[in-house]
């Protein structure tokens, strides 16, 4: 407790007197009177927490102009500085948020309206040596634009927070942060560190420009901008093949990014991990702004090596109380919402470093209460106080000067009352060695049962509360009730009806504590006559302390984590297996095999080892009995959207060759384990069809549980997406939305060819600028490495394959002859609805056709599809396949193919070969998967049927020899699951606080993507799009 | 082979030559026995190395050895597998040619409730699409007006006709309700906030039950004589009130699925429930009212992300083995062709197989008031039968021969086979 309860009288005064006189930095001329008010303070008999860890107790902390001079571990005050009494207060470093948009002026208005009202803008406004892209403000330095704001400045004292990181949180790179302490003073005062880090984000902001408008563009965007930053280095100031090389303020200043360092906000772990390995590209060093998703993929986040922010916005419980409620709950959000307020300790004994930020808390004092919720579940203060202080400082560059307290620090200090991490109080922060008071060091306590004399009649006063007191006066048999109680720091009055000293009557009393549980008095009776009186009361129990420790009871939890952390994840990668399937019917794909009639496969090291009858089992060998049940090599789907985090297409630009869909694989899909529950285990996922020349594809295994980076298949050659005909020239847009060049067929053709010759025109650039001598190169410029073009030219060398999305003859045959004049066999047309108009066209130029079984109709150029297409292909001789550009048909492809038997008589051996073989050797990739043959990779799913027919289910799938999907374990999921569920919605129930928190704190369900899907995912806009659209 | 075959062979030829060129098929001239076929009877089981013989139009007989009546054309259908007509509820055919050319579609008129619509007024029968759905074995359809809230009135055509008279099977039969949105989203898409969302459902509930109760007002007035005029949308819902047109409600949420129980109790409706998602979840309560229910998703994806992979394909078998009376649907135009092997997807998920094709066949027919002359083979039932080489509901097996409706021969040809014999002419 308390041991004097005497007001700092000088303190309150100091804070009233001092913005009388407004501080002024040395440059700017004294108006009226000069403020020379004495800075020199002592802070004594106080807790000084120096560091996390490091605590110094009843010791004094002496401040100079606004600096630690020093710390006096006698707790002896120097000669003329102001003595404020701390006993019973602990004193920290001030509090550092590393992520804020404090004192610096918000975008203009972001808003775009709905997509069809707005002509697409392509290009921006350039002014000042801007970059080409709105997104990107890499010029901006916020130390110019900064200025104090006292009211914002406000939410974070309120929390402790002395000083802040801070940009305008706009677009990809939104400029250089500047630290500023959040001291009411002129901007010049308050600069900490002007050229703090860069700060950034996936997220394109204000940008009214299309490009990017998918996650993997804003991906590419980076890309290619840290690339030209690196270019720009060399370039400025010599000449390049078309004249002087541009002024680029934008460049310029990402130059030292290596150096500085960036700050970058993503929206998931998952993002987290893709920023990373953009970043890492260019040894960029990042601190991320996290989203407490982290603790869903410890590992690979710990794997970074990153420092991150974490924001204290725990989601909100999703709603569960209504008799319906259970249908509209997933669990992965009741996971999250018992697990989120844990990511910190998680990640803390990861041994990752985070900081804590305000950031995107809609009311700053959720601040404190939250993080008392993570010290709960596991964080440690001394973890939870360096994410406040030491770590902020390192990430905002003032390490030197904030964070600690030191001699030499900023005299940024917070004190407290109790134990700030459980339930103590802040009392006051203290900015660059002046006082802000959130409330008074001693406040008199009324709360208990007082006995008091007054007129030698002995009467009780039985007082509760402590904002505001109310409570009953006892004198003799007789209560009343204290009515219009008021108090202050030190007293409290009230009026009672009561008969004191003989007068019956209304009183008026006011008590005021003189030291621990002693009162004095005054009571003035209803004949104006006034009693003075004294009292005591019990000594408090140790009740409230308790209540103090039982705050840090640890948190239990009921739900599981998986990976991924959602319905049907598993509890980590499935264990590789060697294993003798026995007397099955084995479709091998392969066509001098064919299908063997009971027949054993021996797997050793994730492959086909030997396929024979009765084979002997080798010893350790797991046994599969699969008599009566078929089994096949797993299915390869050559066009496919799962799997794909915000947006399918970048649909902006009509060449976009640079961005990768395998920036973007989202592991957590959960069409990836329905589609292992059809047999599906490899997948090329390919950007939409918005645009002649889409992103580059991405062939994944279908791991179910590992992350994006595990899913890939490296083995398979690069590949990119082309597409023709109605959806790239925009037929379904108004006209007046259709600047886009290319509009019709015809365009399509010379975009191509001209972004082919562009591309070999850069080589030449290239190539030239490689012969140049020594002293020519010091003038000329090196040319800009352009990935776009890159990609095209790995076309053109045959090291990226194409896969075109295509339906109609003409713009078949036209891409033939464009790909013949430009010297590269095209490998696939995907779609290819009208592949059987110019079958034998395409089997010269040995192009494959990978086609749905029957769809058409659906739109013009589809009038003329037909179910024979992939027999009439075939027969052709062209490389055929079925593929489902769906997340349903992706899960039933044997079927698709099946219908090649139906309409035009294939062979089951050679339909199956359309999903299995054919789309394999179409990826590239059959030398390891595609068919069940001795040193393939062991992919392959057992039917209980003929896998063919309509009544053929899947029973296990497996992706070298691990078991990803098994029929038993998935009822055992659904059980499981169905548990876990009802047992956190019971603890959303029994928890009061749970409907508090973040609103839409929860990662947000992704569309099925179709090839036409576009939509910009920065601006929530969608086009329209219509059920069989492809 | 016998005459007939040789015949639909050399017409199929012919034909292919001139697109278009695809004639409804004669009315019956002569007896047709089909013998010594596997027949499908749903309603009698499966009949080994039967004979079917149809007369003006009408099945006449069914059995072993059946004597050949005088000037009958006979077809050896000796191994081949006879169904009756695969009738699919819930399609747009003939309303829509190019989903994405707006001129070519007739599925959606303006404005939320749209009652006095009827499907068949602007089912076009030259449709390119129509004969190749024929060529599944699907001989009727139940073509039902698209829009927001109350859509308009379906029709059962048989898909063989000149005109929509002539393909009228039943006009008229009832009228379609698309149940209001219930529950809360959080897909990126949606930008309202759980309240608004909740408080838009709560209003478009609203605007459905106003639309009844004026529905019933109008009726009640009109029995008592008080009308000022005549309202063509509650004209159209007449028939409602005196048990004289069904309501199909087409719902997949539980809750919508338990309002719409709610609302057709309230107001004494015959009805049938389309859609169906969630059926499963309520499939005792459903058998127990004896709702009949058109499961709409036999391929779908799963309705929520935790429920199982296989939820969809396993609901047919999950509300048979409650009891409840059910058929299945493919909702759509050019895909509805699918509707045989969605059948058979049911029964790789427990679904017994007469079950299956019940539910494409004489369970619709029941559903739409046409079960007396088409949904089973039966003697006195409209001859209208699927040959098949194999298996209808396995794409392994299916090779639909021949279809007849009503006795007459339909020509299989098809835009997919005209393109494909023609293109196996290209050098």
């Amino acid at each position: 407790m308390i041991s004097s309860n005497r007001l700092s009288k000088l303190a309150v005064a100091m804070c009233a007197a001092l913005p009388a006189l407004v501080s002024a930095s040395q440059t700017t001329t004294v108006q009226g009177l000069h403020d020379n008010s004495s800075s020199y303070v002592a802070l004594q008999n106080a807790t000084i927490v120096t560091e996390p860890g490091q605590t110094i107790e009843n010791a004094t902390l002496v401040i100079r102009n606004g600096k630690i001079e020093r710390i006096n571990e006698n707790n002896r005050a120097p000669e003329g500085a102001r003595v404020i009494d701390l006993s019973g207060h602990t004193v920290y470093p001030g509090f550092i948020d590393a992520y804020s948009n404090y004192g610096v002026p918000k975008p203009e208005k972001t808003d775009r309206g709905p997509w069809f009202s707005t002509r697409p803008e392509y290009n921006n406004k350039r002014e000042g040596g801007n970059a080409a892209n709105d997104a990107i403000h890499a010029q901006s330095k916020w130390v110019d634009r900064a200025a104090s704001d006292s009211k914002s400045a406000d939410d974070y004292i309120q929390q402790g927070f002395t000083a802040v990181q801070s940009a305008r949180l706009d677009g990809i790179f939104q400029g250089q942060a500047v630290t500023l302490s959040l001291a009411d003073k002129i901007a010049n005062d308050v600069v900490y560190e002007a050229q703090a880090r860069h700060f950034g984000s996936f997220d394109k902001g204000s940008s009214q420009q299309q490009y990017p408008n998918s996650l993997m563009g804003s991906i590419a965007l980076i890309r290619q901008t840290l690339s030209d930053a690196n270019w720009y280095e060399q370039a400025y100031g010599k000449e390049s093949y078309k004249g002087p090389v541009e002024y680029n303020a934008a460049l310029a200043e990402l130059v030292p990014v290596e150096q500085e360092g960036m700050v970058f906000a993503v929206t998931d772990d998952k993002s987290l991990l893709r920023a990373h390995s953009v970043f890492s590209e260019f040894d960029v060093p990042v601190t991320y702004v996290g989203s407490n998703y982290e603790y869903a993929r410890l590992d690979a986040i710990k794997a970074t090596n990153s420092t991150l922010i974490l924001p204290l916005n725990f989601p909100a419980a999703p709603e569960v109380s209504g008799v319906n409620d259970h249908l509209d709950v997933e669990l992965a959000d009741l996971r999250h919402w018992e697990r989120a307020p844990g990511n910190a300790a998680a990640l803390s004994a990861a041994n990752v470093d985070f900081s804590f930020t305000l950031h995107q808390l809609k009311k700053a004092d959720e601040f404190w209460p939250n993080l008392r919720k993570a010290v709960q579940h596991g964080l440690s203060k001394e973890r939870a106080l360096a994410a406040l202080t030491t770590i902020p400082a390192r990430i905002a560059g003032v390490s030197d000067k904030a964070g600690k307290i030191a001699p030499g620090y900023m005299a940024d200090l917070v004190v407290a009352e109790g134990d700030l991490f459980t339930k103590g109080t802040i009392k006051s922060v203290w900015l660059q060695g002046e006082e802000k008071e959130l409330a008074p060091l001693r406040k008199a306590d009324f709360s208990g049962t007082i006995a008091a004399t007054i007129a030698n009649q002995g009467v009780t006063l039985e007082l509760k509360g402590d904002e505001t007191i109310a409570g009953e006066l006892v004198v003799g048999d007789s209560r009343s009730k204290l009515r219009a109680s008021r108090r202050d720091e030190s007293s409290v009055s009230f009026v009672v009806d009561a008969e004191l000293a003989g007068t019956a009557g209304t009183w008026r009393m006011q008590l005021e504590q003189t030291a621990e549980n002693t009162y004095a008095g005054v009571a003035v009776g209803p004949d104006g006559r006034e009693l003075n009186f004294t009292g005591s009361s019990e000594a408090a129990s140790a009740a409230t302390e308790s209540a103090n420790t039982d705050a840090s009871a640890k948190v239990e939890y009921v739900s599981r984590l998986t990976f991924p952390n959602v319905a049907y994840g598993l509890d980590g990668l499935p264990e590789r297996q060697n294993l003798h399937i026995k007397n099955a019917t084995v479709w091998t794909a392969e066509d001098e095999q064919g299908v063997l009639e009971q027949t054993d496969i021996l797997i050793r090291d994730g492959e086909f080892y030997r396929i024979g009858e009765n084979l002997r089992t080798p010893s350790g060998y797991t046994v599969i009995d699969a008599t009566g049940m078929h089994v096949t090599p797993g299915i390869i789907d050559e066009h496919s959207h799962i799997a794909i985090d915000r947006g399918v297409n970048e649909a902006s630009e009509a060449i976009t060759a640079e961005v990768r869909i395998g920036d973007v694989v989202n592991p957590d899909d959960i069409h990836v384990y329905r589609s292992l529950a059809g047999g599906t285990t490899m997948a090329q996922l390919l950007h939409g069809s918005a645009n002649p020349i889409g992103g580059q594809a991405q062939v994944i295994k279908l791991r179910w549980g590992a992350t994006a980076d595990q899913m890939k298949f490296d083995a398979a050659p690069p590949s990119i997406k082309f597409a023709l005909g109605e959806n790239v020239k925009q037929s379904r847009y108004p006209s007046w939305l259709s600047s886009r060049y290319p509009q019709t067929r015809m365009g399509v053709e010379t975009l191509m060819r001209d972004g082919f010759t562009a591309a070999l025109d850069y080589r030449e650039r290239m190539e030239a600028y490689k012969k140049l001598s020594r002293s020519e190169r010091a003038k000329t410029a090196p040319p800009r490495p352009d990935y776009r073009l890159q990609t095209l030219l790995e076309i053109l060398d045959r090291e990226r394959f194409v896969h075109a999305h295509s339906y109609v003859q003409s713009e078949i045959l036209m891409l033939l002859r464009l790909a013949e004049d430009f010297n590269f066999t095209l490998t696939t047309f995907t779609h290819i609805l009208e592949g059987y108009k110019v079958a034998s066209e395409m089997a010269k130029h040995g192009a494959g056709g990978s086609s749905f079984a029957d769809w058409w109709a659906y739109k013009f150029e589809v009038y003329d599809a037909i179910p024979q297409n992939a027999c009439l292909m075939s027969e052709k001789g062209v490389l055929t396949s079925i593929n489902s550009d769906s997340n349903d048909l992706q899960r039933r492809l044997n079927t698709e193919a099946a219908k090649s038997v139906t309409y035009c008589g294939m062979s089951e051996h050679e339909a199956l070969q359309m999903v299995t073989l054919n789309p394999a050797k179409q990826l590239k990739v059959d030398q390891y998967v595609g068919s069940i043959a001795e040193g393939k990779h062991a992919d392959f799913v057992i039917w209980n049927n003929h896998p063919l027919s309509s009544y053929a289910r899947v029973e296990q799938t497996w992706i070298n020899a691990r078991n990803y999907f098994n029929r038993e374990r998935d009822e055992v999921l659904r059980a499981e699951l169905q548990e876990e569920k009802q047992a956190l919605m019971q603890k959303v129930l029994a928890d009061p606080s749970a409907s508090k928190g973040a609103e839409n704190g929860y990662k947000r369900e992704q569309p099925s993507w179709h090839c036409d899907t576009e939509h910009d995912t920065w601006l929530q806009t969608f086009t329209a799009h219509s059920h069989g659209g492809h | 082979m016998k005459k007939l075959m040789t015949a639909v062979a050399a017409a199929s030829l012919t034909l292919s030559a001139v697109a278009h060129d695809i004639v409804p098929g004669e009315p019956q001239q002569q007896p047709i026995l089909l013998q010594g076929g596997t027949l499908y009877t749903v309603t009698d089981g499966v009949k080994q190395d039967t004979d079917l013989l149809m007369v003006d139009g009408k099945i006449s007989a069914i059995g072993k050895d059946l004597e050949i009546p005088a000037g009958a054309q006979v077809v050896d259908v000796t191994g081949k597998h006879l169904y009756p007509g695969v009738i699919a509820m819930d399609t747009t055919l003939g309303l829509k040619e190019i989903e994405a050319v707006r001129a070519t579609e007739d599925s959606d008129e303006t404005g939320a409730i749209t009652p006095e619509v009827s499907g068949h007024v602007a089912y076009n029968p030259d449709s390119e699409v129509i004969p190749t759905i024929r060529y599944n074995g699907i001989s009727h359809a139940q073509i039902v007006p698209q829009g927001e809230l109350i859509t308009g009135r379906s029709s059962v055509l048989q898909l063989d006709g000149w005109t929509y008279e002539d393909a009228a099977e039943s006009l008229d039969i009832g009228v379609h309700v698309n149940w209001p949105r219930v529950g809360v989203s959080n897909s990126w898409w949606e930008s309202r906030s759980p309240e608004e969302q909740r408080k838009a459902n709560a209003e478009a509930r609203k605007n459905l039950e106003r639309a009844f109760i004026e529905a019933k007002a109008y009726y009640d007035a009109k029995q008592a004589g008080e009308l000022n005029g005549t309202d063509l949308r509650w004209e159209a819902m007449l028939g409602l009130f005196d048990g004289s047109s069904t309501l199909y409600v087409h719902a997949d949420d539980e809750r919508q699925i338990r309002e719409a129980m709610d609302l057709t109790k309230e107001f004494g409706f015959d009805w049938v429930l389309m859609g169906a998602r969630d059926a499963w979840r309520m499939a005792d309560q459903l058998a127990a009212a004896d709702v009949r229910v058109v499961f709409g998703a036999p391929y779908g994806l799963p309705t929520r992300h935790d429920e199982a992979f296989d939820q969809a394909f396993s609901t047919p078998a999950a509300l048979a083995e409650a009891g409840v009376d059910f058929a299945i649907s493919y909702p759509g135009y050019w895909d509805v062709r699918n509707l045989p092997f969605a059948a058979g997807n049911a029964v790789a998920y427990g679904l017994d197989k007469d079950a299956a094709l019940r539910a494409i066949t004489l369970a619709p027919a029941e559903f739409m008031g046409v079960a007396d002359s088409v949904g089973s083979l039966e003697v006195g039932k409209q001859g209208t039968v699927v040959v098949s080489a194999g298996d209808l509901m396995d794409p392994i097996g299916q090779k639909v021969e021949l279809l007849f409706i009503e006795g007459r021969l339909v020509d299989l040809n098809n835009r997919h086979l005209q393109l494909y014999n023609k293109y196996q002419q290209k050098p």
